[in-house]
């Protein structure tokens, strides 16, 4: 559904959200929508691939539409609800192999820098340190920012934040299991924002 | 037809349980070295739980053949008439029973040393046996790995000694 929305009713991007032109001078504290939002992960199974999705604990996401390098995203992820979609891999991911929950019972991502791409400025990437079983690496994603349906063009009450990148999980020892699953972890947050105050 | 052993032949107790934990060793030998190679997905994940229900199964048939063989000891094997055949025959015979435990016990220690469940019949979730560790599971499964190895011995061993047998021992484990 949000999907559907999005090709409906979504109008691209950081050209209108980060470097269009604003009124707004500071950034701009959001508020995530827990229920709405999602993380979502996928890794190479054989021939199929694993799915599932991780909650979010916490975050904390401050957007600067006119200077895009002052924005601030901070994702906590709840690594002992992490789900995939069958049981025993659901088992693995939360176990000492992969993520160890016990241990690091989060996975937290901090953004560093945003930069749009000059020759298409509804494409921008995020670029920031993603700690996973306490190892910290850097991490790119691709950012897309969309209205929800309905919403009038130029009102940023509420946004969907879609980041997309890759990790390596032996970068982070999280390799368990290496020998049948594969070690690019695709990751997919959409994230539901709603301005605060 | 009696349950009980006696002094010269099998009962049926033992040869059902002979020729079930026979078909059940002959048929995960092959499926482990399948497992043990096949590539992993959604549609043949369920051979590891089809391999470890007949493993845990055979496990169990052993200790009720085990407990079978207290409260009716079984005839004294037939002589060959050449010794070292008879020893060698002994030696096959307890190195099954050693085998079909060791087998299954490191199989189910090196499953759950990996941290995941035990499952077997796709409902029935094993206790683990070891940590999750896994040098425990290394091990566990390096044992699993050499003791298969032994067993196929043994059946290839066992069963030629039993086809170049024409004193009545192979007749006497099929009928009785």
């Amino acid at each position: 559904m949000v999907k559907a929305m999005m090709r409906i009713f979504g109008l691209s991007i950081l050209l209108i959200a980060l470097i269009g032109v604003s009124a707004t001078a500071a950034p701009r504290d959001y508020l995530l929508d827990h229920y709405a939002s999602r993380v979502g992960f996928a890794v190479p199974f054989g021939p199929d691939t694993i799915t599932g999705e991780i909650p979010v604990a916490q975050s904390e996401i401050s957007l600067d539409f006119r200077a895009p390098n002052n924005s601030r995203i901070v994702v906590v992820l709840d690594v002992s609800g992490a789900r995939a979609n069958f049981p025993f891999a659901t088992q693995a991911l939360r176990g000492p192999k992969v993520l160890a929950a016990e241990a690091h019972p989060t996975i937290s991502f901090q953004s560093r820098d945003i930069e749009v791409a000059s020759n298409d400025a509804s494409r921008a990437s995020l670029m920031g340190d993603i700690t996973i079983r306490g190892v910290t690496r850097p991490v790119m994603f691709d950012v897309g920012m969309f209205r929800p349906a309905g919403q009038a063009q130029g009102e940023r009450s509420r946004l969907i934040v879609r980041l997309n990148g890759e990790v390596s999980r032996a970068a982070f020892g999280a390799d368990g299991w290496s020998d049948l699953v594969g070690d690019a972890v695709s990751l997919d947050l959409e994230l539901f924002i709603d301005a605060g105050g | 037809m009696t349950a009980r052993n006696s002094a010269d032949g099998f009962g049926w107790v033992t040869r059902v349980l002979h020729w079930s934990i026979a078909l059940g060793v002959l048929f995960l030998l092959p499926l482990g070295a399948y497992v043990a190679r096949m590539e992993v997905g959604f549609s043949n994940f369920w051979l590891f739980g089809l391999h470890k229900s007949i493993g845990i199964t055979v496990f169990a048939l052993l200790l009720v053949r085990i407990v079978w063989h207290r409260v009716s000891p079984p005839p004294h094997p037939l002589p060959s008439g050449v010794a070292w055949k008879d020893r060698a025959a002994v030696l096959v015979h307890r190195s099954f029973y050693v085998l079909l435990v060791v087998v299954p016990l490191s199989g189910w220690i090196g499953s759950g040393a990996t941290g995941l469940d035990v499952l077997i019949f796709e409902r029935v979730t094993l206790p683990p046996l070891a940590p999750t560790s896994e040098a425990w599971e290394a091990v566990a499964f390096g044992v699993h790995w050499v003791a298969t190895k032994l067993l196929l011995a043994c059946v290839v061993l066992h069963v030629a000694g039993g086809l170049s047998r024409r004193d009545g021992t192979l007749r006497r484990i099929i009928v009785g």
